[in-house]
């Protein structure tokens, strides 16, 4: 219910559109914050896999992503282009990396389906629907779950 | 409330502020009264911290509290003047009184009505106001004595008082201060006299009027006088007068707080006609009383004056304004070094060139303020650990009459300064301590005398410096920890076997306190052994990345040591690396670096241990322990560095690539998304911009003990 109402607010909005294995993904603008360079991350131990670590964001620690990895994609090398889009949620600030950053567009709610009962479990828990933007498909991302760790109470236990 | 006050929300804010204050000085000087036997100066200064609340909580229009202080302060003026003596059963009243009025200071704070009872204590007020000597009447000259403060009236001046109610005429005090820019403040107080003698008569005056007539005037006018007008209309006729300020008017008892020689200047006229006289009265005693009268005006004036003047030189500032300062400065530290590698590739582009040389001045400079400004900022967060440390005595002589011991309670150190974050974390641990100390540490007193030791146990609480460090210990001269009962204590309730128990040495079997679930206390008191264990201490004292030790020795005493950094948002830290990366392990857990060659690691029961000074020291290879993974085909090298690091006595040896330096760093969290992680206790920005990692040091020790632990169940 309150899933739904989210996804029809965001759908209308403009969206941050990025490119990950070849494929297009977008964001609302409200949450991506910037979009920052590739820098130099500094690894965490301990953390999940897909936790690339911390950089120093003008002062601020914060965490890293693999996008890709968080998503169940392809491992990729990083290139010239690979960015770090810094998203906030509940006043966590937290980089994910992407392979490129495109543009951003405007999506109005009707250019947007439904996630496909096709897509896998974790695709569908994950995004909120796919925009047709041009003859772009763009899967638009819900990054208020994927920028908020549910095992956030239970860190990797050592060993 | 109910009471619908008129006031202000700051109003009520600065009232509170004072109340506190007010109430933590009664409370100092109720606990000095018991030790120091009635000592004059004490009760003075209750009683005008009793005095001034009266004032303050009438302005409020808060009747209750108004009405108790006054209880308390006819109590305490009987006290001063020696008809009553301090008993235990008095400071227990005067303590139960304190208790109210804390309670209906909090009913002002939040506004909800107090479940406080004023009328118990104000019974047992009375009862001391009653005891004594009946009768209204004074026996002047006896209680001039005993009482320095009362102002040594003349024979005839007294008569004058004492048959006022006759003629219908009460007599008042007034005290009243000129302005201090006033051009002609002997004018206002010639003013001021004969508006009171408009009045009524005046008995006597400090100054005297032909003291104020020659210009003889300290900026203060005080008036004893008779009158039959309201003090309402007095007031009213006084204030006619410009530039003066009546500070105080109320009816005259002859404990008006006067000191003694500023009357004996105004009497030393008719003192002169009395001598002969068989009264004794202060100004006999007083040598040269005109030249020390206006020497103790003029020093009470130049106090005036001076704290007017502090009172314009202090600000209040909330404590986030000042977190978000430091933060900004570290901020800009950051952004400097930044701008200092900007720099260094300029000046190796262009040599010599004008640019990079003004640039490379103003950034030394930019470098030096910075410094300036984050330590003035964090000299703002310091405050003297006396604003923690008063609120104890109190509470040991509460514990210590609920525990049945009698103690000394001693602390030193109050001065010292301590970043105010770790002022706030550390109280609870501290009166947790001091608590153990009087409940399981001092003996009954029967006990201590059979033993050889004075009936009184002795508690001492101190704060010093050590090098980086606070240290605050707790010290008492009781039994001491025996390690052969905490082992058997331990037995019994199943935290390690009876065979491990035995092999333990002493010390490491005292350090058997601090696991969780363990108590020594044979039977549980409602004092320290309320499920609260040392385990929670310690975990709150290394929350703020700090230590605490304890050395005890059977039949002398024990002393907990609290190790704390000075502040909680900068810690000096040894910085290494560890394939490419840096971390950070705070200096104060660090007892040595060391590199050991390869060959000398052996092992016990598969565990990497090195030998020094014939301790068995474990290591642990950092490496391994965050599973970081190292290049292909790399190398066993010859030699190790090994960290050594200590955690209450315990020692590990922490295997890391090479050490980088030392520095001061800035810890900052990493965030709820990654949450806590075992080991790591934060990151920090190094001066390169890099984000190093600070390593949680007890918790990797306890992760070396734990796993002995398991060894050792998997063997038995």
């Amino acid at each position: 219910m309150l899933i739904q109402e989210q996804r029809e607010q965001q759908a209308i909005s403009q969206i941050v559109v990025f490119r990950l294995a070849g494929e297009y993904y977008g964001a609302d603008i409200a949450v991506v914050r910037e979009v920052v360079p590739l820098q130099r991350v500094t690894p965490v131990p301990r953390t999940p896999e897909y936790v690339m670590g911390v950089i120093n964001l003008r002062g601020r620690v914060i965490p890293v992503i693999d996008l890709r990895q968080r998503l169940g994609l392809p491992e990729a090398q990083m290139t010239k282009a690979t960015r770090i889009a810094v998203g906030e949620v509940d006043g966590d600030q937290v980089g994910m990396i992407v392979d490129a950053v495109e543009e951003v567009a405007r999506v109005s709610s009707d250019a947007v389906e439904p996630p496909s009962a096709l897509m896998a479990q974790l695709d569908r828990d994950n995004v909120l629907g796919v925009a047709k933007v041009g003859d772009r498909l763009i899967t638009l991302l819900d990054l208020r779950r994927i920028l908020v760790r549910e095992d956030r109470r239970s860190p990797v236990a050592p060993q | 409330m109910g009471s619908g006050f008129e006031i202000s929300a700051e109003d009520i804010r600065v009232f509170l502020d004072e109340a506190e204050e007010l109430l933590q000085t009664m409370e100092g000087g109720i606990l000095r009264l018991e030790t120091d036997a009635g000592d004059p100066e004490v009760i003075q200064e209750i009683f005008r911290a009793a005095h001034t609340l009266k004032g303050s909580s009438a302005t409020l229009g808060h009747q209750r509290m108004a009405e108790l202080t006054h209880a308390m302060e006819n109590v305490l003026d009987r006290l001063r003047k020696g008809k009553l003596t301090v008993t235990t059963e008095l400071a227990d009243t005067l303590f139960s009184c304190l208790d109210v009025l804390k309670a209906l200071k909090d009913e002002i704070a939040s506004g909800e009505p107090a479940s406080v009872d004023t009328a118990e204590v104000m019974r047992r007020l009375a009862a001391f106001d009653q005891s004594g000597q009946p009768g209204a009447q004074r026996a002047p000259e006896p209680a001039a004595a005993v009482s320095p403060q009362m102002p040594p009236l003349t024979p005839a001046q007294e008569a004058q008082v004492k048959g006022a109610p006759a003629r219908g005429m009460q007599a008042y005090w007034a005290e009243i201060r000129l302005a201090e820019d006033a051009a002609m403040p002997a004018v206002r107080a010639f003013q001021a006299l004969l508006a009171v003698g408009d009045v009524g008569e005046t008995v006597l005056s400090v100054p005297t009027q032909e003291q104020v007539e020659a210009d003889q005037i300290d900026g203060e006018l005080k008036v004893l006088f008779l009158t039959k007008e309201t003090p309402e209309r007095v007031r009213q006729i006084l204030e006619q007068v410009p530039e003066i300020a009546i500070r105080t008017l109320a009816p005259y008892s002859s404990a008006a707080p006067v000191a003694a020689a500023e009357v004996a200047a105004a009497s030393q006229a008719a003192a002169a006609h009395e001598a002969a006289a068989p009264q004794a009265t202060a100004a006999n005693q007083a040598p040269a009383p005109q030249a020390g009268a206006r020497a103790a005006a003029n020093g009470e004036n130049g106090q005036a004056a001076r704290s007017t003047k502090t009172g314009l030189r202090t600000v209040r500032v909330d404590v986030e304004v000042l977190d978000n300062l430091m933060n900004t400065v570290g901020e800009l530290v950051i952004e400097r070094t930044r701008l200092q590698q900007v720099l260094s590739r300029l000046e190796a582009e262009r040599e010599g060139d004008d640019m990079a040389q003004v640039m490379s001045s103003a950034l030394a400079q930019i470098g030096r303020l910075t410094g300036n400004l984050q330590e003035e900022i964090q000299r703002a967060r310091m405050l003297p650990v006396d604003n923690l440390f008063r609120k104890f005595p109190r509470m040991m002589r509460d514990v210590a009459q609920k525990a049945g011991k009698e103690i000394q309670f001693v602390m030193k150190g109050e001065e010292t300064e301590l970043d105010r974050s770790v002022i706030e974390e550390i109280g609870d641990p501290l009166m947790h301590l001091l608590r153990n100390a009087v409940d399981h540490g001092i003996e009954p007193p029967a006990e201590r005398l059979a033993a050889g030791k004075p009936a009184a146990g002795t508690v001492i609480l101190e704060a010093y410096h050590e090098e980086n460090h606070i240290i605050i210990s707790v010290r008492d001269d009781g039994r001491g920890v025996d390690p052969d009962k905490v082992r058997a204590s331990a037995v019994r309730k199943g935290l390690l076997s009876e065979e491990a128990a035995r092999r333990l040495p002493d010390p490491e079997a005292v350090n058997l306190i601090w696991t969780p679930g363990f108590s020594t206390a044979d039977k549980v008191s409602d004092i320290s052994g309320r499920g609260v264990g040392l385990d929670v201490v310690q975990k709150n004292i290394e929350k703020i990345n700090g230590s605490v030790e304890i050395h005890s020795k059977v039949g002398e005493g024990t002393e907990f040591r609290v190790k704390l950094p000075l502040t909680l948002a900068i810690i000096r830290a040894l910085q290494v690396d560890l394939l490419g990366t840096t971390y950070c392990i705070p200096l104060g857990s660090v007892v040595e670096t060391d590199r050991i060659p390869t060959a000398d690691i052996r092992t016990v029961r598969q565990r990497e241990v090195i030998v020094k000074r014939g301790e068995v020291i474990p290591l642990l290879r950092l490496a391994q322990v965050f599973q970081l993974e190292r290049p292909e085909g790399a190398e066993e090298p010859e030699e190790i560095f090994v960290v050594i690091v200590a955690v209450m006595g315990r020692q590990i040896g922490l295997v890391v690539d090479t050490l980088v330096g030392e520095g001061d760093v800035v810890i900052k969290p990493l965030g709820r998304f990654i949450g806590e992680i075992p080991g790591i206790s934060g990151a920090t920005i190094m001066g390169d911009g890099d984000v190093a990692i600070i390593l949680d040091v007890p918790s990797l020790v306890s992760s070396v003990q734990e796993e002995a632990g398991r060894l050792e169940a998997a063997v038995r």
